[in-house]
């Protein structure tokens, strides 16, 4: 600990990571980046998906061991090669990964030690002693989890918590957060920033890689913008500003960032749904949605407003018949009865779901074969399928929703966040929904093909789609949106239009005050 | 030499190549060693041979590639065989309702295998188990334990016939084999078989009754381990009550190594046919090099295991 400190006094950086280059066969990922993280703070990484960060955290990480890529690592001032991502958290650096990895099984302080449970020497857990060490580290960091609770028991943010408090064990010099807040809903996130903000009172240095320009604004101290492998911009807090990072992260300006109506709304009702209510799947005479009520006019976008677990996806999930609901719904003034999704497809409803690699889309398969999915009568005669007619059908979507790709015969797990989220789209749209359900439709996406997906929305707009917006990104909902509906513990709690619609007016119902 | 590289590379990237490879490579090993190998009837006895594991292999890789699995196929072939037998011998049935028959109780072990999976959850692997055990047990209930015979002449001339140089059986497959794999590729059938066991939950989305389709595959399933059955009923001339004892794991293996995924979503009827080829060319090639035939077991066991680790290289490299 001493040399540690001693070493401090040397730099003010606590993390260097000088002139990195990284080439693999045929692309240069990494382009001389020099990232210096200044000690005690909170060092945000900002960039589109594909910009580099993913690289470079893995560089950091020792996934791409010491000698693969070009340029020097330093931390608290010494260079460091780091040859796996064992040699990086002995050396000092906790990384966080994206993906939540708990053992749903075990209990918080056996996945905070996860492989250290015995301690040194010890052949046998012994679970009074790990119990008060998870103890101890938790109450250190401000963490507020009972070590003894099972894992399988926490909701997302806790398990995230639980993630970090894993990196803390091993001490670490920086702690870096993977896009730590993407499963997360805005109190979440609040919880999560004001146990990073105690860490940095403690003297911890942190770095964020995060999407979301909010977080930025509400806890980094520096950002560094990463456009192509380059840096394209840093940032302190003082400059801080919304319209230059998007400019420096997209390497353009954007007028508007989010696109202006320019169509008027149409008339007639495209759905009403009456009285939905959705049963709890477990518990008995428990409802998580319940007489729920609403109406959308042809080609306008209706934003459905809550926290997660408010009953958002689950009201859209009923009406497109994919879990058990009782109420009625009319479409284009019709009243449709819903069994299950293929009556809902038939009724010109369209589903976009939450989570699009585990619902959304057939990852092994071609954009081809997942743009044709939802209609494949269109593209077949006499139950044979017509491969020209798929492939021009795939080509157009390919073009309409610039989704980039080398090929159409690309399979789709190789694309970006964002040109997977266009196929769903166009997989979506393929079947020519009147009215289309968007649960998440940007999340995971990059700020340019987010930009992409707000411009199409309002093209479907002019055309007369009817749409259901739920998001998590508040100014993006009350932005998009011509009307709101807002849900709190299943209810409707507030209902407005644009001109009524405010930030405040929104959490105040989504939060049941 | 670059061209060449750039060629070899593209054959290595057909989902078939991890096969077609070790087929050549043993065929031509086995005729070096004994030049008969590749003979008239040698090649005749090949084919002949795989018929019937050969036609269950095409229902499995359709039922495979929907996320499913049948294990009862064998004690399925065998119970079909002898109801069919049994009903034309002791009951006196006419030929074609006696087929009929024995087709139907095939059919309906895979719908009882189809419901009891997809419908009620009992998962795939324990619900089809249970069928291998009751449908061998209802087997030899039926015929006492004794083998059934004599069988309508009808069949016998059927069985003996050799149209080809071949078999009737061999032909029946084979046609199979072209039009279960034009289907899986070119319809929309086809097309909802891979989406159900790529995804079962985006296949729903998209509006495909992923239960039906699901339950189908076994049904389909079913009905050719029926048909296999009394085929070589036919050619045994006599209803055996072992008529397919064992032919689970053969067909599981020929399906496997041609490529399909046991998690569904992947693979051909082509690729299994392939992969039925492989292992009955590794068996024969063994006996005729003269090598004790229980080194075919080890053999296809090694032949399986090889096949899916080449085949998860193949894909490694295709990615990156």
């Amino acid at each position: 600990m001493t040399t540690r400190l001693q070493d401090a006094a040397a730099t003010p950086f606590a993390l260097e990571m000088l002139g990195i280059t990284k080439r693999f066969p045929g692309v240069l990922a990494l382009s001389d980046v020099t990232i210096q993280v200044r000690r005690r703070q909170v060092h945000a990484l900002v960039g589109e998906n594909g910009a580099g960060k993913s690289t470079l955290m893995k560089i950091l990480d020792g996934v791409y061991a010491a000698g693969t890529f070009q340029g020097s690592i330093r931390l608290d001032g010494r260079p460091i090669a780091m040859r796996s991502p064992a040699d990086a958290k002995t050396l000092g650096i906790g990384y966080v990964p994206q993906e939540i990895t708990v053992l749903d099984n075990l209990t918080v302080a056996e996945n905070v030690f996860v492989g250290a449970w015995n301690g040194r020497g010890a052949r046998f857990v012994r679970f009074p002693r790990l119990f008060d060490r998870a103890a101890a580290l938790l109450e250190r960091n401000g963490i507020q989890l009972d070590p003894r609770r099972a894992v399988a028991t926490l909701n997302a943010s806790q398990r995230q918590l639980v993630m970090i408090a894993r990196a803390l064990a091993d001490d670490p010099v920086v702690l870096i957060l993977d896009e730590a807040t993407a499963c997360l809903t805005r109190d979440e996130s609040r919880t999560l920033f004001r146990i990073v903000e105690r860490l940095r009172d403690r003297g911890m240095t942190t770095v964020l890689i995060t999407h979301k320009l909010a977080e930025l604004f509400e806890i980094a101290d520096r950002a560094t913008v990463l456009r192509d492998g380059t840096v394209a911009a840093e940032f302190d807090r003082s400059a801080f500003d919304e319209r230059r990072i998007v400019a420096a992260m997209i390497g353009r300006t954007l007028d508007a960032f989010y696109p202006t109506r320019d169509s008027r709304i149409g008339d007639g009702e495209a759905i009403r749904v009456e009285r939905i209510t959705v049963p709890h799947p477990h518990v008995a005479r428990r409802n998580v949605v319940e007489d729920v009520s609403f109406s959308v006019w042809r080609g306008e976008i209706l934003g459905l407003g809550g926290l997660v677990g408010s009953g958002r996806s689950e009201v859209v999930n009923a009406i497109y018949g994919r879990i058990p609901s009782r109420g009625s719904v009319w479409v284009d003034g019709r009243k449709v009865v819903i069994r299950n999704s293929f009556d809902a497809k038939r009724h010109g409803i369209g589903l976009l779901t939450e989570d699009r690699k585990r619902d959304g889309l057939l990852l092994d398969k071609s954009i081809r074969e997942n743009v044709s999915l939802h209609d494949l009568r269109r593209i077949s005669r006499f139950g044979i399928i017509d491969r020209a007619r798929e492939l021009d059908a795939a080509r157009a979507f390919v073009r309409k929703l610039s989704i980039r790709a080398p090929h159409v015969e690309t399979p789709v797990s190789t694309l970006s966040g964002g040109n997977q989220q266009k196929v769903v789209l166009s997989k979506t749209l393929f079947a020519g929904p009147r009215v289309l359900l968007l649960d998440e439709p940007t999340k995971g996406v990059d700020v340019g093909a987010k930009y992409e997906i707000y411009r199409l929305m309002m093209d479907l707009a002019r055309e007369g789609i009817a749409q259901i917006l739920i998001t998590s990104d508040l100014p993006e909902l009350l932005a998009l949106c011509d009307r709101f509906l807002v849900l709190a513990r299943g209810r409707v709690a507030d209902t407005f239009t644009k001109s009524e619609a405010s930030d405040a007016r929104l959490m105040l119902a989504a939060t049941g005050g | 030499m670059r061209k060449f590289v750039e060629s070899i590379r593209r054959l290595w990237a057909i989902p078939e190549a991890g096969i077609l490879a070790p087929l050549v490579v043993c065929a031509v090993v086995f005729q070096s060693i004994n030049p008969t190998f590749l003979g008239e009837s040698s090649v005749s006895a090949i084919l002949r041979a795989m018929a019937f594991v050969g036609m269950i292999a095409v229902g499995q890789t359709w039922l495979m590639i929907s996320g499913g699995i049948d294990l009862s196929v064998g004690s399925v072939a065998g119970l079909c065989a002898i109801t069919a037998s049994w009903l034309m011998k002791a009951q006196g049935w006419p030929v074609p309702a006696g087929i009929a028959a024995g087709l139907a109780v095939g059919a309906a072990a895979g719908l009882i295998n189809g419901v009891l999976s997809v419908r009620i959850g009992i998962p795939a692997f324990i619900a089809t188990l249970g069928m291998l055990y009751v449908a061998r047990g209802l087997n030899y209930l039926l015929c006492k334990g004794y083998p059934i015979y004599p069988i309508p002449d009808a069949l016998k001339e059927f069985g003996r016939a050799e149209p080809l140089g071949l078999s009737w059986a061999f032909l029946l497959f084979a046609a199979l084999v072209v039009l279960a794999d034009l289907c899986l590729r070119r319809t929309v059938y086809g097309r909802m078989v891979y989406a159900t066991g790529g995804n079962v939950e985006v296949a729903a989305i998209a509006g495909i009754p992923t239960t039906r389709v699901r339950i189908a595959c076994y049904v389909f399933t079913g009905a050719l381990a029926a048909a296999a059955g009394i085929l070589l009923m036919c050619q045994l001339n006599v209803g055996q009550p072992e008529i397919g004892t064992g032919w689970e794991l053969d067909v599981i293996a020929s399906v496997v190594i041609g490529g399909v995924s046991l998690f569904g979503g992947v693979g051909t009827v082509v690729g299994t046919f392939l992969g039925l080829l492989l292992m009955q060319v590794v068996r024969s090639g063994l006996v005729v090099a003269g090598v004790n035939t229980h080194w075919q077991t080890v053999a296809v066991g090694v032949i399986m295991v090889v096949a899916v680790g080449v085949d998860l290289l193949r894909r490694r490299t295709k990615i990156s």
